[in-house]
């Protein structure tokens, strides 16, 4: 078995290691942006929901993306993967599998974001099953599986649209049937804030999805050819960095204050966006993607706020517009030399070819998400007799109307525990 | 303004009704609870009849917005006594005096203090030589609990009794600041945060979330930097007036104080009427101070900018003052 064969399945292993970790991040990042009623159910559920997610994806997920025999939504085998060794590749399959298991595994989790604070235990269950199933599978293998979009040289190196709109566009579905959180908009039509119970946990899990992402993009080489994998990382980080400034200054220019959280989702929304072009782009590009996007994503939310659209943790800006604008600056930004997929982009001589590429993509992958997901949570919302908890469960907390228990007992049972103390 | 009434229910329903006549008139506002209230001192004094009638001297005294004379249409209670001899039977009299004055108060629509500042508590209720030691005590001790006292106590004026305890009591701050700048400085610092409402572009910055989405907080943006900064002044040239306005015009008689003063004096006033123009009927007194911006005209907001401006300049001038030790 030869060396580079060894090593590109060792990297890939490392990028799956570092992407399931990102949950981690999620966890403290949602955790940690809503309130601590809540605190136990949204940690529980985000490992709950990839440890189904994984089954799922590998009964029907990797062979509907990558499989053979395929028509114009999906392929048709290596269902139920065994862990053989697939053809023509040049690292280990399983390793493959599991990498491409763990972003399908980050695509749910972001879809999941939109269901904060308000949904059933049940709905999670169910919508994890039927997005892991026939949401994400379709896009990915259109544009990562040698689907139509692939065939048309659309470029999204890591999954700006693949993984985050197509997550993003499943939260915006949930956000508009599950309505709005108790108190989010007063009568008037104004919105009030409903403070995050701990901004330490929502910064820290910024970091560890910011690290988590480089095994995001540059695992996403699947090979140490070059050392290629440094120059992603390079860009990564830039556009990190760049998301985060840009939106640290444009709340402090629109608002007079340097707002945290907003601060946060710019370096996110940097790391989204930068997913698609990062192996594409030279690295002034990437600051330049980077600070579009922290801009963005800090006009985003106050956009869907004024649409009366309660998104608790800010998924719809952050993986939705940032994976919007992240696939399309490919069609500005991707360079001749480095564009190894599609065309250069506009500003490299293309004209508009990819730029119109990438547009079709993010369009057709992203109405298709959103619209399946609308069906779904539409039908089992009739089905399934609503899909919200109800007020005084809402009001009570989902930690203990799904669960039965806190994530914080003592701040909730205080009054118990002074009566087994006296 | 004289109401002769002598329940707190018919004096609330007499309130109620007066109140929303002056609408445009800050000063005639202040004048009616003036009125409003020294009625309630002479029926809580009645209603301590059972007590013999206190044979003893002492003062009422508003502070707050009410001792500033800058009270909107809704407004909490801020008051305390002094009174002549240190007796426990005067003791006992003045603290249920007192406490039957903030419920009389509370009665006809003045809610209590959150902050306690009430004639029905010990700290603000005493003899005055206690009173003289306490007000040492706070001057020397300098934290941040006894400066805010010394600023609250500055805005006192006199409702009933011996106008002049408050002035002796006035002038010992005066004094002690004469010999100890430093006491000066350590005022200014628990006294000089400022809501910005202005963003680095120029623009307005108004409430962001909530029921007040849209508009500006009158209090913490524009009166009280306003309040403080010339409550400091006040402080620094023992000016005993208590309302903003009238320290102003005291401070323009003052060599150095220049045609600043004179700006300052016609914004505030400006202020005390933007807020009377905004109050609606539904409003609670937290409602009182947010001005909706989009009511405005451009030349309006140009002026409310130009305000808010002169608030920070006010600011950085006081600081300059005080650092310096003269004007």
């Amino acid at each position: 078995m030869d060396a580079t064969f060894l090593m590109n399945s060792l990297w890939v292993m490392l990028g799956a290691i570092l992407v399931i970790f990102m949950l981690g991040g999620f966890i403290m990042l949602e955790a940690g942006s809503t309130r601590m009623k809540n605190a136990g159910h949204i940690a529980g559920k985000t490992i709950f929901t990839f440890g189904l997610a994984s089954l799922v994806f590998w009964a029907v997920g990797f062979g509907f993306i990558f499989g053979d025999k395929a028509n114009f939504l999906v392929g048709l085998s290596n269902f139920f993967y065994s862990g053989a060794e697939l053809e023509g590749m040049s690292l280990s399959s399983p390793v493959f599998f599991v990498f491409q298991l763990a972003f399908a595994g980050i695509a749910i989790t972001i879809a999941l974001g939109g269901f904060a604070e308000r949904a059933k235990l049940s709905i999670y269950l169910i919508f994890t099953i039927l997005f892991s199933a026939i949401v994400y599978p379709v896009v990915a293998h259109w544009i990562w599986g040698g689907g139509w979009l692939a065939e048309h040289g659309k470029q999204d190196f890591a999954g700006s649209t693949v993984v985050h709109l197509t997550g993003a566009m499943a939260a915006l579905a949930a956000t508009i049937l599950l309505k709005p959180r108790i108190g989010k908009f007063n009568k008037d039509g104004s919105a009030n804030n409903i403070y995050g119970h701990n901004q330490v946990y929502t910064a820290l899990g910024v970091l560890i999805l910011w690290v988590g992402w480089f095994g995001f993009n540059a695992g996403s080489t699947l090979s140490v050819e070059d050392g290629f994998f440094g120059f992603v990382a390079l860009n990564t980080n830039l556009a990190a960095g760049a998301g985060a400034v840009a939106a640290l200054i444009i709340s402090w220019m629109v608002m007079g204050k340097s707002d945290v959280p907003t601060m946060l989702n710019g370096a996110l929304a940097g790391l989204v966006a930068i997913t698609a072009s990062c192996a594409f782009v030279d690295t002034w590009a990437s600051v330049v993607i980077g600070l579009v996007a922290g801009i963005q994503v800090f006009y985003s939310v106050r956009f869907f706020e004024r649409k009366k659209i309660d998104d608790p943790i800010y998924a719809l800006s952050v993986h939705g517009a940032a994976g919007i604008w992240g696939t399309l600056s490919t069609g500005f930004f991707a360079t001749p030399e480095l564009a190894t997929v599609g065309k250069p982009g506009l500003f490299y001589g293309g004209g508009f070819e990819q730029l119109g590429v990438q547009f079709m993509g993010v369009a057709v992958s992203g109405l298709y998400a959103f619209a399946v997901s609308f069906i779904i949570l539409a039908i089992a919302k009739k089905l399934m007799g609503g899909l919200r908890v109800t007020e005084e469960e809402e009001i009570m907390g989902l930690d203990l109307s799904e669960h039965g228990s806190y994530g914080y007992p003592e701040i909730f049972m205080a009054e118990e525990n002074k009566r087994i103390s006296s | 303004m004289n109401c002769g009434i002598n329940s707190y229910q018919s004096l609330k329903k007499w309130k109620d009704e007066q109140i929303l006549n002056l609408r445009l008139d800050a000063y005639a506002l202040n004048e009616l609870h003036d009125c409003v209230m020294k009625t309630v001192f002479k029926i809580a004094l009645e209603r301590m009849n059972g007590e013999k009638l206190p044979s003893w001297k002492f003062v009422w005294f508003l502070t707050g917005s009410g001792g500033r004379m800058e009270q909107g249409f809704l407004s909490d209670q801020d008051h305390g006594l002094v009174y002549e001899t240190e007796d426990p039977e005067a003791a006992t009299y003045f603290l249920k005096l007192g406490k039957e004055i903030a419920d009389g108060l509370e009665t006809v629509g003045y809610p209590y203090c959150e902050g306690n500042v009430m004639s029905s508590n010990p700290i603000w209720c005493q003899p005055l030589g206690k009173w003289k030691e306490q007000i040492s005590d706070w001057m020397k001790e300098e934290s941040w609990q006894t400066l805010r006292n010394l600023h609250i106590f500055y805005d006192s004026r006199v409702l009933a009794g011996e106008k002049e305890y408050i002035g002796e009591l006035k002038s010992l701050i005066h004094n002690r600041i004469k010999n100890n700048s430093n006491l000066l400085s350590r005022l200014m610092e628990t006294s000089m945060h400022i809501k910005n409402a202005i963003g680095p572009v120029g623009q307005l910055l108004p409430e962001e979330k909530g029921t007040h989405q849209g508009e500006l907080d009158l209090k913490y943006t524009a009166f009280i930097p306003y309040v403080n900064a010339v409550r400091l002044l006040a402080i620094k040239e023992g000016i005993f007036e208590t309302s903003t306005i009238a320290r102003l015009e005291k401070l323009q008689d003052i060599k150095g104080y220049d045609a600043g003063m004179d700006r300052c004096k016609n914004n505030f006033a400006t202020l005390l009427k933007w807020r009377l123009l905004s109050y609606k009927q539904t409003d609670t007194y937290n409602d009182t101070h947010f001005l909706q911006i989009k009511s405005l005209t451009k030349r309006e907001r140009n002026e409310l900018k130009r305000i808010l401006k002169d608030g920070k300049n006010l600011h950085q001038f006081v600081i300059r003052t005080i650092e310096k030790g003269a004007v």
